[in-house]
């Protein structure tokens, strides 16, 4: 590595700047679905106290604070809303209070079929963004992936366990466009002199300074090579990915 | 020079791609009434929510209702508990789909095959280059759905999840939106050759040997095995069509 003891490199330098970006950008998301997720387990709590079965028009009322987020986050949130666990509510057998943003600008309520009898694409829970914070209990970054079932886009989507009582109920959420994404962090990865890429935990590129590692690509054997010393990982704070440069 | 009129010019100037919406609203909207999507006797939302839900103007949306009622698809009930109700069509899936597929020639289908085999081909390629395990969890679940599903309507259904998974793990967003076009293009017709067991247990068996050469990251025989399988489904329909075309010619005569 370039630089002494006690000496800081100015790749050194531009490699802990563009972890300290990405992780704050993706923790202003996070927030954003805790967010959600408190105020909807307080709707849903609520009307439980009012001593009857939950239904989707208690979500209503998250809508202004949808929107509100997508307002304050343009750029960068595309998609937000709370994905309640089938069989939560008893009016549906599956809910989706979730709003987006529009191609020609202003946002927009998503209406999906989650009717398994129509619905090919009627059971979510299988998708990463709702299977890991079940799972784990902990919030999760799904992605990049193509996201074929609301935008149609290449998203990371950020998001975080909702329980109520104790029970996990469903999960609150934040969708960023991957081009967002690349918009955000791509001038701090400009700034390190080598080549630099952030990658998910399962390896795959989410932006690059390197046409040799497109978002998209798969790095294999991410931790081998880290070990062999040819590659060097450095964590984005809290945030699940992982800023890799060559030495 | 002359000046258009304005009437003319204001046809000049319209969205170029109305025409296209008003048809495509109609195929969308028809597709699921003979498909029994949308249930016999179920009433649609209002037009200002229906076409906020389509994304389409309310114009756009009253053309393509008009052509739906012509086809006897939906009917418009006025006044108290008015609006527009789904008429299920009297004959069966059968006809109805062998009518929209004889409404192409068999040169329009080898033309679409072939499109749709080199989308395919590149999809299974690049899945097979980028997926990794867990990338192919969702098409390994359609593919199990795919071989118990009964129907044809349900295996078309099924089908057409599988290749659009397959298209996500392949990473490319405007791949999967092309999937996802071809799919309502072709997929509804597909229920024709899926009635077929045989097509069925044969498709199946295609599908299952593309994963394994995604799986193993064989983008070669990933490729000629997703552009095999295209072309099959285009075989069958074109031989249904042109089956279709035997009986007719002797009833135009007439």
């Amino acid at each position: 590595m370039a630089g002494g003891a006690g000496a800081v490199s100015v790749g050194e330098r531009a490699v802990a700047e563009a972890a300290a970006k990405v992780s704050e950008m993706l923790e202003r998301v996070f927030a954003t679905a805790q967010e959600t997720g408190e105020q909807a387990a307080r709707l849903l709590v609520r009307a439980r106290a009012r001593d009857r079965r939950l239904s989707s028009r208690d979500l209503t009322e998250l809508q202004p604070l949808l929107r509100r987020q997508l307002a304050r986050h343009i750029g960068l949130i595309s998609g937000t809303g709370f994905v309640a666990s089938p069989g939560l509510l008893a009016d549906v057998p599956a809910w989706m209070e979730w709003w987006q943003t529009r191609v020609g600008g202003g946002v927009q309520p998503m209406l999906l079929d989650l009717d398994p009898a129509t619905s090919a694409y009627s059971d979510y829970t299988h998708w990463d963004w709702y299977a890991l914070p079940r799972d784990t209990g902990e919030r999760a970054v799904s992605g990049p992936y193509v996201d074929y079932l609301c935008s149609d886009e290449y998203s990371l989507t950020l998001a975080v366990p909702v329980r109520l009582d104790g029970v996990f109920s469903g999960v609150a959420a934040a969708d960023v466009y991957l081009r967002h994404f690349e918009a955000a962090a791509g001038p701090a990865l400009a700034g390190i002199p080598g080549p630099a890429y952030l990658v998910n935990p399962r390896g795959r590129v989410a932006a690059s300074n390197t046409p040799a590692h497109l978002a998209g690509s798969l790095v294999r054997d991410l931790d081998a090579a880290s070990a062999r010393g040819e590659l060097l990982l450095h964590p984005c704070g809290e945030i699940p990915l992982v800023l890799v440069t060559e030495p | 020079m002359n000046r258009l009129s304005s009437a003319a010019r204001r046809a000049v100037f319209a969205p170029l791609d109305t025409e296209a919406k008003v048809e495509a609203v109609a195929r969308r909207l028809g597709d699921a009434i003979v498909l029994g999507l949308l249930a016999d006797g179920e009433q649609l939302p209002g037009e200002s929510e229906l076409a906020a839900l389509l994304g389409i103007s309310t114009v756009t949306l009253r053309e393509a209702l008009m052509a739906l009622r012509q086809q006897g698809l939906v009917a418009t009930r006025r006044g108290r508990g008015g609006g527009t109700f789904v008429c299920a069509p009297a004959d069966t899936l059968h006809d109805r789909l062998s009518q929209r597929l004889n409404a192409q020639t068999a040169e329009e289908l080898r033309d679409l095959g072939d499109y749709y085999a080199s989308i395919a081909g590149g999809i299974a390629g690049l899945a097979a280059e980028r997926a990794d395990r867990q990338d192919l969890d969702a098409p390994h679940r359609s593919l199990q759905d795919f071989a118990a599903a009964e129907d044809a309507a349900t295996r078309a259904r099924i089908d057409g999840r599988f290749h659009v998974e397959i298209a996500a793990a392949a990473q490319s967003a405007r791949l999967t939106r092309e999937e996802i076009r071809l799919q309502t293009e072709i997929g509804p017709l597909l229920c024709l050759p899926f009635m077929d067991a045989e097509v069925h247990r044969i498709a199946n068996e295609q599908h299952r040997a593309l994963l394994e050469a995604i799986a193993a990251g064989d983008a070669v025989r990933a490729r000629s095995l997703a552009e095999d399988h295209v072309h099959d489904q285009v075989r069958h329909l074109i031989e249904r069509r042109m089956e279709g075309a035997k009986a007719w010619p002797v009833e135009q005569v007439r």
